[in-house]
C-alpha cells in the first residue's frame, strides 16, 4: 500500500430521527432510546410494517444536504477560498437527476464543484470516505467534503417492506436473539476530511484521523453476504494495516448490524475472521437500532456517531438486546453507555453486491 | 469520449487495457436472460457485458487467482436502472405492491455483486453516478482503487438506459424497457501497456 499523509476530520454535521446537528447526534445515542415511531410522512397502509425513524421537521433532500455541508464546513472554521478548493464527494440513492444535484449542491455550498456521486447502495457513503482519504493522502488534493443523504421515503420503504426487510416487531435488534430485521431511518450528514498539512496551515479544529480504510468484496451473492465474512474481514485487515494498528488497539467497533439474522451473523463471523479472539472482547454496537439504517447516508452518519462518542469517551449502547444470539458470539454494549478504553475506533458497512467497507478512526 | 460510445485504447500510462467489450456488438439480439432480475434490460446488459469482457481475458470462469480476487467491479451509470425506478414509483404512486425482486434489483451494488460472485472477483465493489464524462471518472475511480492498494485489476462498467436512444441496434423487447440500452466493459490492470 502506498504511502500517506495523515488526514484529518475538522468538521462534522449529521441530521437524523435522534435530532439536528452533531450535539443530537451524541445525545442520543448515548440516551439509548430507538427514535422509531409510526411513519407520517406518507401512507403506509398496504405495507406489513408502518415504523421509521424520521425526523419531524426534515425538508427537502437537497435543502437539508445543503444545510448538512454549510454546518460542516462552518464547524472547520473553513472560509470562502477554503471551501473553493474543495471538491465534494456525494453519496445518495441512484437515479435520474443525482449528478445534477450534486453539481447544484457544490455550486449552493460553493465548493469545487463534485467529483463524485457514489450509488453503492449501503456502502455508498463509507466508500466515498475511504476514497477521499486515499486522494488526500496521497497529495492529489488538500480537503474534500463528503456528504450523504438518505431521507425516508415510499418508493425505498414500499421495497424494503416487499422484500420482507423490515421487522414487524416495530425494533432493531443488532446480534440479539430473536431479531427480525430492520428499519428505515433519516440520515444526512457532511464532513470536512483534509490534509494534517493543510489543517494545521489555517489552524484547524481536529475531531478526529483517518488513520486506516478498507474495501473489499464477498464474490458470493447478488444480495447475501457471505456468511463466512470474508470480505469484511478482508476490508478491517486493510484498516488496520494501513493505520499501523493490531486489534487489541481498537477499542470500539459500530457495527453494520442492521437486525437481520443472517447479516449479523455474517458480521460477527468477519469480526472473528479478522480479529481472533480479540473479537469476543472488542465493545460492539450498531446504532442503526437507535436512528434506524439511513441506507446510502448511513456510512457517514455512523461514521459521524463513532467519531463523537470515543471523543466523547463513552460508547453508545446497542439497543433492543433480548438475549444472546451463539452464531454472535460479541461483546454487545448493553444497558449503559461503556467507557472508551483505547481512542480508536472502526466503523464497518456492508451492502448488497457484497460490497464492505471498514473506516478506523483516532480520536484527536 | 462520454457516455458508452468509444472504447478506450490507452489510459495515461498508470493502467492498461487488458480486454474489453460492448454490448451489443454485431449479432447481438436481446441479452442473455439474468435468472432473479425482472422487467428491466438493465442488469442482464451488464452481465452480458462483463460475461463478455471477462472471457475475452480470462476465458472460463472463475477468473484465476490471484487476479479474480482482486479484482474491483466498478460500475458508472448517470440514472441507473430507470426502467426499474419507474416501474416501482408508478407501482407504490397507485398504492400498490412491488415485486419482492425490485427489492435488490433497486440498487447497481446488485447486478455488480452478481458478476463478481459468477467471477470470483473479491476486489471493491463501487457504483457511481457520473457527474461528467462517464469513462474518465470510472477510470479515475479503478486507478484510485489500485493505486491504494484495494485492488489489482478493475473491471469497469459502463451503461445508460437512455429512453430517446434508439442507434444501439436493440429493440425494446420489455415492457418498460427503452431501447438502446448500451454498455462498455474494460477490464483495466496497473502499470503500463507492455
Amino acid at each position: 500500500m502506498a504511502e500517506r499523509a495523515p488526514v484529518r476530520i475538522t468538521g462534522v454535521h449529521a441530521l437524523s430521527a435522534l435530532g439536528r446537528g452533531a450535539d443530537a447526534q451524541l445525545a442520543g445515542v448515548l440516551a439509548g432510546t430507538p427514535a422509531f415511531r409510526p411513519v407520517g410522512r406518507f401512507d403506509t397502509s398496504a405495507r406489513r410494517v408502518g415504523v421509521a425513524a424520521t425526523l419531524a421537521d426534515a425538508g427537502p433532500l437537497a435543502d437539508e444536504l445543503t444545510e448538512a455541508v454549510h454546518a460542516a464546513c462552518a464547524a472547520a472554521g473553513l472560509d470562502t477560498a477554503g471551501r473553493a478548493g474543495a471538491p465534494l464527494l456525494l453519496a445518495a440513492h441512484g437515479g435520474t437527476g443525482v449528478p445534477a444535484l450534486a453539481g447544484e449542491l457544490a455550486r449552493r455550498c460553493g465548493l469545487a464543484g463534485a467529483s463524485r456521486v457514489y450509488t453503492s447502495a449501503c456502502v455508498s457513503a463509507s466508500t466515498a470516505v475511504a476514497d477521499a482519504a486515499a486522494l488526500i493522502g496521497r497529495g492529489d488534493v488538500d480537503r474534500i467534503v463528503v456528504a450523504a443523504g438518505y431521507l425516508v421515503e415510499p418508493d425505498q420503504y414500499a421495497l424494503f417492506d416487499a422484500g420482507r426487510a423490515l421487522a414487524t416487531d416495530g425494533a432493531v435488534r443488532p446480534f440479539s436473539a430473536g431479531r427480525r430485521g430492520l428499519l428505515l431511518g433519516d440520515g444526512v450528514a457532511a464532513v470536512v476530511l483534509e490534509s494534517a498539512t493543510a489543517a494545521a496551515r489555517r489552524d484547524a479544529p481536529t475531531l478526529a484521523s483517518v488513520l486506516g480504510w478498507g474495501r473489499a468484496g464477498d464474490a458470493y451473492h447478488p444480495c447475501q453476504p457471505d456468511p463466512q465474512g470474508r470480505g469484511l474481514a478482508r476490508a478491517l485487515g486493510a484498516a488496520l494495516r494501513r493505520a499501523g494498528l493490531r486489534p487489541e488497539d481498537i477499542g470500539y467497533v459500530n457495527a453494520n448490524a442492521t437486525g437481520t439474522g443472517y447479516s449479523d451473523a455474517a458480521e460477527a463471523a468477519a469480526l472473528r475472521l479478522a480479529w481472533g479472539e480479540h473479537a469476543h472482547r472488542v465493545p460492539v454496537s450498531s446504532t442503526k437500532a437507535l436512528h434506524g439504517h439511513a441506507l446510502e447516508a448511513s456510512g457517514l452518519l455512523e461514521l459521524v456517531v463513532t467519531v463523537l462518542a470515543v471523543r466523547h469517551g463513552k460508547l453508545p449502547v446497542n439497543a433492543g438486546w433480548l438475549g444472546p444470539d451463539e452464531a454472535c458470539p460479541l461483546d454487545v454494549i448493553r444497558d449503559a453507555p461503556r467507557p472508551a478504553a483505547t481512542g480508536y475506533a472502526v466503523s464497518l458497512n456492508a451492502a448488497f453486491g457484497g460490497a464492505n467497507t471498514a473506516l478506523l478512526v483516532g480520536a484527536a | 469520449m462520454t457516455g458508452t460510445g468509444e472504447l478506450p485504447t490507452a489510459t495515461d500510462g498508470r493502467l492498461r487495457v487488458l480486454a474489453q467489450a460492448r454490448w451489443p456488438e454485431p449479432g447481438d439480439a436481446a441479452p442473455p436472460t439474468l435468472p432473479g432480475f425482472v422487467h428491466s434490460r438493465f442488469s442482464p446488459v451488464v452481465a452480458a457485458v462483463a460475461d463478455r469482457c471477462l472471457t475475452r481475458r480470462h476465458g472460463e470462469r472463475p477468473a484465476p487467482e490471484p487476479a479474480g480476487g482482486r479484482t474491483a467491479v466498478v460500475l458508472v451509470s448517470a440514472a441507473g436502472d430507470r426502467a426499474s425506478a419507474d416501474h416501482v414509483h408508478a407501482t407504490v404512486a397507485a398504492g400498490g405492491r412491488p415485486g419482492p425482486l425490485f427489492f435488490f434489483q433497486s440498487v447497481p451494488n446488485s447486478v455488480a455483486g452478481h458478476v463478481a460472485a459468477r467471477w470470483g472477483l473479491g476486489g471493491p465493489v463501487v457504483c457511481l453516478a457520473p457527474t461528467g464524462d462517464p469513462l474518465a471518472e470510472g477510470t479515475a475511480e479503478a486507478e484510485l482503487l489500485l493505486s491504494d492498494g484495494d485492488a489489482d485489476e478493475a473491471l469497469l462498467i459502463l451503461i445508460e438506459q437512455a429512453p430517446d436512444d434508439a442507434g444501439a441496434g436493440v429493440e425494446a423487447a420489455v415492457p418498460g424497457d427503452p431501447p438502446g440500452t448500451a454498455a462498455v466493459a474494460v477490464l483495466l490492470g496497473g502499470g503500463v501497456t507492455p
